[in-house]
C-alpha cells in the first residue's frame, strides 16, 4: 500500500497496517525532519523493523538530495539476514524507478568463497589466511616471480582487475544482497565478495551490519571511516546497547596472553635480525617515517588494513611517535618490560582495583614507560608489523591485545578501572589470574556516532524506563516515546507464578535455588505445561550453571523423562554449532507437529536474537529473575561509577537490568496480532511491585491483578482457558471504534481529518 | 472389546465397484481398498450401504474426496518412529546384595544406540565378529556407560588409556562432529549463530568483558567424559526427529547395524545440491519475515496420521484427558458448585447486565435456539447426574450392555452417512437424484424401525437412558422425512410437469 505522512509518500509492503506502526512512522519522520536522535520503544510483535525500513526508504526517496543513507545495525548476523529479507519484501513494492542498492556486510569468515581460505576453522585464521594471499607485499612478490610460485587469491585478483578501471565497473545493480547472495555473486563472477561488499558500502543506499562496525573503534576505524554525515543510523534491538559499548572498550590480560605475547616478541626480534642482515634499508625507512611524525602510513592498500586503533578516533594523538620507541629494537624492549611488569602484577594473591591514573604512574615508576609511550603502543606495533611484512596476524593476537590494553590505559583516565583477580570468584580453587581493564561509561563508545551522524535511532521492544537510556548514553533525543499495543484480542497472557503445586514459594534467590523442593516445583510446573500447551515451549534459566544443575536434577528425579513423553527436549549449550543445530531441529519439531521444549539461558546467545513466534513458542517460562552475578568485581566497579556519575542507585540498576533481560526473553513469543502466547514469570520476587513495575508497559497492561500470585495448578487452569479462547475465530480488523488494522482507505480518511486520529 | 474384534476381520469382499460399471484404475481401486482396510468403521459403512445397494460406490466416495486426495500423496506405509523418551539411556539396576550392576539391552535399544552414537555403530561394524564377540562388545559398552554415568573421570581416563576399544566409547564422537559441520551449512540463516560468532570482533580473544558473571569459562582440558547430558538430550531429540530410516526387522544386531550403515550412505550421497538448499533456505527466511495477519496462511508439511480404529482412539484420548483433569478439576469443581444461590444469582445478573450494555460480541447463533439447547442440555445433565452419581469419567454409554452400545454407535454413524447424502441431494434436479433420495429414504426408514426395536428391547433400567440417546437421532430422521414430504407436496402441487411420475 501507499500513503502519505505529511509530505512524504510512504511505500508499505502490506495491504494493511497496524495503527502503532503508523504512529511509529509519524514520530520517526518528525525525528528525521528535525535531524536529531530519537529513542522509540515499541512492543515486539508490531512489525517494528518493516515500519522503520519502509519509512526511512520512502523518506530518502522523497528527499533525493542530499542522498540519505541508512546504516542499519543489528545485534547478530541472523538478525541481519532477517532484516535483509524484510527489505527485499519492501523492495518488491517500491516503484521500479526507485530501486536502490542494499547489502549486508560481515567478516571474511562469512563472506569468503576461496576454498583454501575457508578451510580455516576460526575467524582469526580466516582473516590471516586471506592476508597471506592478498597482502600488498605478497602480491608484489607474486607479480615478480613466475605465475604459481607465490600463491594468491584468484577471486581478489580478478576483482582488483575489474575495479581498477573505475568503481563503475564493479558497481552492483540495484537490489537487496544478503550474505548468501553476495557469496553466490562472487562465485559466479569470480570476484571476492568481501572486498566487493567493502567497496559497495560507499555507494549503497542501505547498509545492514552489526553494531560493532560502528561502535567498536577497532572495526569501525577500517569499515565505517568514510561514511558521510547524511546517514540515518538505526540500532535495532538496542536494549543492551550500553553493554555493547562498554565491552567494545574493555580488554583483559590473562597469563596465557602474556606467554603468547612473549613468544610473539621473540619472533619479532628474530624477524628484525633477519631484516637487518638482508634488507636494513626497510627498517631505516620506517624510522625516518616515524621521525617525520607519521605513525600511520597514509594510504594503506585495502588488503593491508588490520584491526584498527582501539581508542576512539577523537582521542587518537595526531603527533609524532616518541623518540624512544621509534627504533624497532627499542620498541620491542619497551614491550618486553611491559609484559614483564604485567606478569608481576598477575602474581598477586588478592583482588586489586585501581584507577588508570594510578596504574599508569606505577608502570612509569617500575617499568620506565610513560603515558605517551603507552598511548602509541598500538600504532607503533601496527607500523612494525607492516614493516616486517607479517601476514599471520592470528598468531600475533596476544601482543596485539597487550598493545590495545596499553593504548587504552594510556588514553583514558576517566570511566575505566583496572581489576586484578587471582581466581574466579565461583571457583576459588582454580588459580586463573586476570587483569581486566573495564570500561564503565557506555557513552564513550557511542559518542562519535552521535556526533558524526545526522540522526541516530535507538529502538527496541524493551527500553523501559525510557528516561534511563539518554542518561546512560549521554545524549539528548529530540523524540523519546514508548508505544503501547492495540490488540484485537488479549493475545498475550503474562502470569506471575509464586508458588509450586505444594503451595511453597519458588525462587532462584541464592539461598533457595538449590533447594530440592524448589527444583521439583519448577519441574512439576514444566511437566504440567508440556501436557497442556501445544507445539513449542521455551524455558529461560538464569545462567548456564543453574540450567545444567537443574536439568541434571530433573533427570535424576525422573521429571525429564516425563517431560519427554510429551515433547522433545532441546538445550542451548555453550557450543554455538550445537546450539544452532538444536534450534533448527526445534523448529522442525514444531513444524511437523511433534512439539518441543527449548531450554535456554537469559543473556545467552539465543535470548539475544532468536524469535519464538507463532507455533515456535506458545509459552515462555522464565525460571527466576536473571540478575547479574552481583559479586563480580567488574559489576561492583561499574555500579559505583554509575552511582557517582549518574546518581543511579545500585539496586535500581540491577533490577532494571534483570527485568529488561526477562522482558526480552518473554517478548520473543509474539510477532503479530494474529499470534498468541503465554508468559510465565516463575519466581516469587516478580510479585513485588518494585520488580514488576520495571517491566515494559505493554506487558504490564496485560498482567491482570488476578495473575500476580499464582500457584502451579491455578496457572495451569488459566493456561487451559487461554488456549481455548485463542482457538476461537475472531475478527482480525478489530470492531467498533478500536481499529487494530488499518487499510489504505482508513489512512486516507485519517489524513483528511488529523484531529480524529487516535 | 468389539472394536478390537473388528480389526481381525478379513479384508472386505471388495470389488463391488465394478458392479456399478465405473471406470476406475487399478491403483485407485487398491487405494480405496487400503483405506477400507485401515479404517474398520469406514469398512462397516461401506459394507452396509454400498454392498447393501443403498449407495453407489462413487456416491459413497464422493463425500470423502479429501480422504482420497490426502492419502493419494502418501505412498509408503506409516512407520512408527522412535519413542520420545530416551531409551538409549539404559538405567543400570543393582540387586542390592552384590556389587554387580546389570544393564539390559533389547533390539529396540540397540537400534537407538546405533542411531544416536555413530561411534558405537562404527565400532560394532569394525570389531564385532573379527575382534570380539557381540557379548564382549556390549559388556564393554556398558562398562564405559557406567563409568560415564558415575562421573568417575579419573578411572575412565585410566581405563581408556589401557584399552583402546573402551576408549572409543568414551571419547568425543568425531563422526558426529563432522556431521554437525555438514549440517550447519544447510541451516536457516535467520538462526545461524555460528555466522554470528564469525562476525564478532568485540569478543576477540581477551577483548570484551571476561568475567562479569554472565559467561562462564569452561576448561576443555580432558577430552574424555566431556559428554554432557545436554549434548545427549540434543542428540537424542535430533535422532527422534529424523525418524526411523530402517525397514528391517529388529532382531539380529548385525543386520540392523549394516542396514543402518547402508541407509546413511544413501542419505549422504543423496545430499541435495547447493542451489536447491539455497532456495529452500530462502523460502524459510521469507516465511519467517512475513507478518501473518496480512498474508495467506502457509500450510506446513505434515505427516498424516493413520489410525486403525478412530473411535477407540478418540475414546481412549478422552478418557486420558478426563483422568488428567481429574487431578486438578475434581478439586476445583466442588468449589464451583458450592456457590450459594444468591452469589450465583448476583454473578449471573452482572453478566447479563454487561451483555445488555455492551451487546454480544459475535452473535453466531440465534438467542432463542441457544436457549433451547441450553435448557435441553441442562435437563439432560441433571438427569444423568442423578442416575450416574458424580463420577465424571463414566459416560452414559459405558453403563449400557456392550451389544446395545455398539448397536447404537453403529446406527448413529449410519444415520450420519445417510443424512449427509440425503441433504446434499436437494434440490432435486435429475431423475438420478430423485431415485437416490428414494433409496436413501427407504434405508432411513429401516434404521428408524431398528432404532425403535432397540429401544423396546433393552432392559427397563436402561430404557430411559437409551431413549434419551436415541431421541436426537430420531429427531434428525424426522426432520429429513418432513422435508421429503413437503418437497413431495410441492412437486405434487406443481402438477405433472415432471418427467417422472409419482410412485405414491
Amino acid at each position: 500500500m501507499k500513503f502519505q505522512i505529511e509530505d512524504v509518500t510512504v511505500y508499505f509492503p502490506y495491504d494493511y497496517i497496524y495503527p502503532e506502526q503508523y504512529e511509529y512512522m509519524v514520530e520517526l519522520k518528525r525525528a528525521l525532519d528535525a535531524r536529531g536522535h530519537c529513542l522509540l520503544e515499541m512492543p515486539t510483535g508490531t512489525g517494528k523493523t518493516v515500519a522503520l525500513l519502509s519509512l526511512i526508504t520512502s523518506y530518502a526517496l522523497a528527499r533525493p538530495s542530499p542522498p540519505l543513507k541508512l546504516l542499519y545495525c543489528t545485534r547478530t548476523v541472523h538478525e541481519m539476514e532477517k532484516t535483509l529479507a524484510e527489505l527485499r519484501l519492501l523492495h518488491s513494492h517500491l516503484p521500479p524507478t526507485h530501486r536502490s542498492l542494499a547489502l549486508g556486510l560481515s567478516s571474511r569468515k562469512n563472506l569468503c568463497v576461496n576454498p583454501y581460505v575457508l578451510s580455516s576453522a576460526s575467524r582469526d585464521s580466516v582473516d590471516s589466511a586471506c592476508r597471506r594471499l592478498t597482502a600488498s607485499w605478497v602480491r608484489a612478490a607474486a607479480a615478480e616471480q613466475p605465475p604459481g610460485a607465490v600463491p594468491t587469491c584468484s577471486f581478489f585478483e580478478s576483482y582488483d582487475r575489474a575495479a581498477s578501471s573505475g568503481p563503475d565497473a564493479v558497481l552492483l545493480p540495484p537490489g537487496v544482497y544478503t550474505l548468501g547472495d553476495l557469496r553466490a555473486l562472487g562465485r559466479e563472477k569470480g570476484w571476492c565478495p568481501y572486498f566487493l561488499a567493502r567497496q559497495m558500502i560507499r555507494y549503497a543506499n542501505v547498509v545492514v551490519y552489526s553494531y560493532q562496525y560502528l561502535l567498536d573503534p577497532k572495526v569501525a576505524g577500517i569499515i565505517s571511516r568514510e561514511m558521510q554525515r547524511e546517514c540515518v543510523v538505526v540500532f535495532d534491538e538496542a536494549h543492551n546497547i550500553d553493554n555493547v559499548c562498554i565491552e567494545a572498550l574493555s580488554v583483559s590480560v590473562r597469563r596465557q596472553t602474556l606467554d603468547g605475547a612473549t613468544r610473539n616478541l621473540h619472533r619479532m626480534a628474530q624477524e628484525i635480525d633477519r631484516f637487518k642482515a638482508t634488507d636494513a634499508s626497510r627498517l631505516r625507512a620506517e624510522y625516518n617515517r616515524l621521525v617525520e611524525g607519521l605513525a600511520q602510513r597514509g594510504n594503506l592498500a585495502l588488503t593491508d588494513a588490520w584491526l584498527s586503533n582501539p581508542a576512539l578516533p577523537d582521542d587518537i594523538l595526531k603527533e609524532a611517535v616518541p623518540g624512544n620507541i621509534r627504533r624497532a629494537e627499542h620498541f620491542l624492549s619497551v614491550l618486553r618490560r611491559l609484559v614483564q611488569y604485567l606478569k608481576g602484577r598477575l602474581q598477586t594473591e588478592n583482588v586489586e582495583t585501581e584507577r588508570p591514573v594510578d596504574f599508569v604512574a606505577s608502570v612509569s615508576s617500575q617499568a620506565g614507560i610513560d603515558q605517551k609511550m603507552l598511548r602509541f603502543c598500538y600504532d607503533r606495533l601496527h607500523s612494525l608489523m607492516l614493516t616486517l611484512e607479517i601476514t599471520d596476524t592470528d598468531e600475533f593476537l596476544h601482543i596485539q591485545t597487550i598493545c590495545d590494553f596499553a593504548t587504552l590505559v594510556g588514553t583514558y583516565m576517566q570511566g575505566f578501572s583496572i581489576i586484578i583477580e587471582p581466581f574466579d570468584e565461583r571457583m576459588p580453587h582454580i588459580p586463573d589470574p586476570v587483569l581486566q581493564l573495564s570500561c564503565h561509561d557506555a557513552s564513550l563508545a557511542i559518542k562519535p556516532v552521535f556526533d558524526r551522524f545526522q540522526s541516530v535511532i535507538i529502538t527496541s521492544g524493551t527500553l523501559s524506563p525510557i528516561d534511563l537510556y539518554p542518561r546512560l548514553l549521554n545524549f539528548n533525543p529530540v523524540i523519546s516515546r514508548s508505544f503501547t499495543m492495540s490488540l484485537t484480542r488479549d493475545c498475550i497472557c503474562p502470569m506471575v507464578l509464586t508458588r509450586g503445586s505444594d503451595q511453597l514459594p519458588v525462587s532462584t534467590k541464592f539461598d533457595m535455588r538449590s533447594d530440592p523442593g524448589v527444583v521439583r516445583n519448577y519441574g512439576r510446573l514444566l511437566l504440567e505445561m508440556v501436557a497442556a500447551v501445544p507445539d513449542g515451549i521455551v524455558c529461560f534459566f538464569v545462567s548456564y550453571s543453574y540450567m545444567d544443575g537443574i536439568v541434571n536434577s530433573w533427570n535424576e528425579m525422573g521429571i525429564l523423562q516425563d517431560v519427554m513423553q510429551h515433547k522433545l527436549v532441546f538445550i542451548e549449550t555453550q557450543d554455538v554449532v550445537e546450539t544452532t543445530l538444536a534450534l533448527d531441529n526445534y523448529r522442525r519439531a514444531c513444524d511437523c507437529g511433534r512439539g518441543a521444549v527449548f531450554f535456554s539461558v537469559a543473556r545467552g546467545k539465543v535470548a539475544e536474537g532468536i524469535d519464538f513466534d507463532r507455533h515456535y513458542g506458545r509459552l515462555v517460562i522464565m525460571f527466576g529473575v536473571p540478575f547479574q552475578y552481583t559479586l563480580s568485581r567488574i559489576l561492583i566497579a561499574r555500579l559505583e561509577y554509575l552511582r557517582n556519575t549518574f546518581q543511579i542507585k545500585e539496586g535500581d540498576f540491577l533490577t532494571f537490568d534483570a527485568l529488561r533481560q526477562a522482558a526480552q526473553c518473554v517478548g520473543r513469543v509474539i510477532r503479530s496480532k494474529a499470534d498468541y502466547g503465554m508468559m510465565i514469570f516463575a519466581d516469587k520476587r516478580y510479585s513485588r511491585h518494585d520488580k514488576r513495575s520495571k517491566l515494559p508497559g505493554w506487558i504490564l497492561s496485560h498482567l491482570h491483578d488476578a495473575h500476580l500470585n499464582l500457584s502451579t495448578d491455578m496457572a495451569l487452569h488459566i493456561a487451559r482457558e487461554f488456549l481455548r479462547r485463542m482457538a476461537q475465530p475472531y475478527d482480525k480488523a478489530g470492531t467498533g471504534g478500536r481499529k487494530t488494522l488499518l487499510s489504505q482507505e482508513d489512512l486516507e480518511k485519517m489524513g483528511e481529518d488529523p484531529m480524529n486520529m487516535f | 472389546m468389539m472394536s478390537s474384534k473388528q480389526n481381525e476381520q478379513p479384508v472386505p469382499e471388495k470389488p463391488a465397484a465394478t458392479m456399478h460399471g465405473e471406470q476406475l484404475s487399478t491403483t485407485e481401486m487398491e487405494h480405496r481398498m487400503k483405506l477400507l482396510r485401515e479404517d474398520s468403521e469406514l469398512q462397516k459403512l461401506h459394507k452396509q450401504f454400498v454392498i447393501g445397494g443403498v449407495l453407489t460406490e462413487s456416491e459413497f466416495w464422493a463425500t470423502r474426496k479429501s480422504l482420497l486426495d490426502d492419502d493419494a500423496q502418501r505412498t509408503s506405509k506409516q512407520q512408527a518412529g522412535f519413542k520420545s523418551a530416551m531409551l538409549a539411556d539404559v538405567r543400570p539396576s543393582t540387586d542390592g546384595r552384590t556389587n554387580k550392576v546389570t544393564f539390559s539391552l533389547t533390539p529396540e535399544i540397540i537400534h537407538q544406540i546405533f542411531a544416536e552414537k555413530p561411534a558405537v555403530h562404527w565400532a560394532f561394524l569394525n570389531f564385532v565378529p573379527s575382534k570380539m564377540t557381540e557379548k564382549d562388545f556390549w559388556t564393554k559398552y556398558c562398562r564405559a556407560e557406567y563409568l560415564h554415568r558415575t562421573k568417575n573421570s579419573v578411572v575412565a581416563a585410566a581405563e581408556a588409556a589401557e584399552d583402546e576399544e573402551l576408549a572409543v566409547f568414551l571419547k568425543n564422537d568425531d563422526i558426529l562432529a563432522n556431521e554437525a559441520r555438514r549440517k550447519i551449512r544447510r541451516v536457516d540463516p535467520t538462526l545461524d549463530m555460528e555466522a554470528d560468532l564469525g562476525d564478532d570482533y568485540i569478543h576477540l580473544p581477551d577483548h570484551g568483558i571476561l568475567r562479569d558473571g554472565s559467561k562462564e569459562t569452561v576448561d576443555a582440558e580432558n577430552d574424555i567424559a566431556r559428554r554432557t547430558l545436554s549434548q545427549d538430550l540434543n542428540r537424542h531429540a535430533a535422532v527422534v526427529l529424523e525418524g526411523r530410516a530402517l525397514d528391517v526387522e529388529l532382531g539380529d544386531t548385525r543386520t540392523v547395524a549394516e542396514a543402518l550403515a547402508r541407509s546413511k550412505q544413501a542419505e549422504s550421497s543423496a545430499e541435495t545440491s547447493d542451489e536447491k538448499t539455497n532456495q529452500e533456505r530462502l523460502k524459510r527466511v521469507s516465511r519467517m519475515t512475513e507478518i501473518e495477519d496480512l498474508q495467506a496462511p502457509h500450510s506446513l508439511p505434515y505427516a498424516p496420521l493413520c489410525i486403525k480404529d478412530p473411535r477407540e482412539y478418540f475414546d481412549s484420548q478422552q478418557a486420558n484427558a478426563l483422568k488428567a483433569l481429574g487431578d486438578t478439576d475434581a478439586r476445583i469443581k466442588p468449589i464451583d458448585c458450592s456457590l450459594s444461590t444468591e452469589e450465583a444469582y448476583i454473578y449471573l445478573m452482572e453478566q447479563i447486565s454487561e451483555v445488555k450494555v455492551r451487546g454480544l460480541n459475535n452473535p453466531v447463533v440465534q438467542p432463542e435456539a441457544a436457549l433451547k439447547v441450553l435448557n435441553g442440555l441442562n435437563q439432560y445433565l441433571s438427569s444423568t447426574k442423578y442416575h450416574l452419581g458424580k463420577n465424571p469419567q463414566e459416560s452414559v454409554l459405558d453403563r449400557l450392555p456392550n451389544r446395545t452400545k455398539d448397536e447404537l454407535m453403529h446406527h448413529w454413524t449410519s444415520i450420519q452417512e445417510l443424512l449427509r447424502h440425503f441433504w446434499s441431494s436437494y434440490p432435486i434436479t435429475t431423475t438420478y437424484l430423485y431415485n437416490k433420495v428414494l433409496r436413501l429414504k427407504d434405508a432411513m426408514t429401516q434404521i428408524y424401525h431398528k432404532l425403535q426395536e432397540t429401544k423396546e428391547s433393552v432392559q427397563s433400567d436402561f430404557r430411559h437412558q437409551v431413549s434419551r440417546l436415541v431421541q436426537p437421532m430420531l429427531q434428525a430422521l424426522d426432520a429429513a422425512f418432513a422435508h421429503y414430504d413437503t418437497e413431495q407436496q410441492k412437486q405434487y402441487n406443481k402438477g405433472v410437469s415432471k418427467p417422472n411420475g409419482f410412485v405414491q
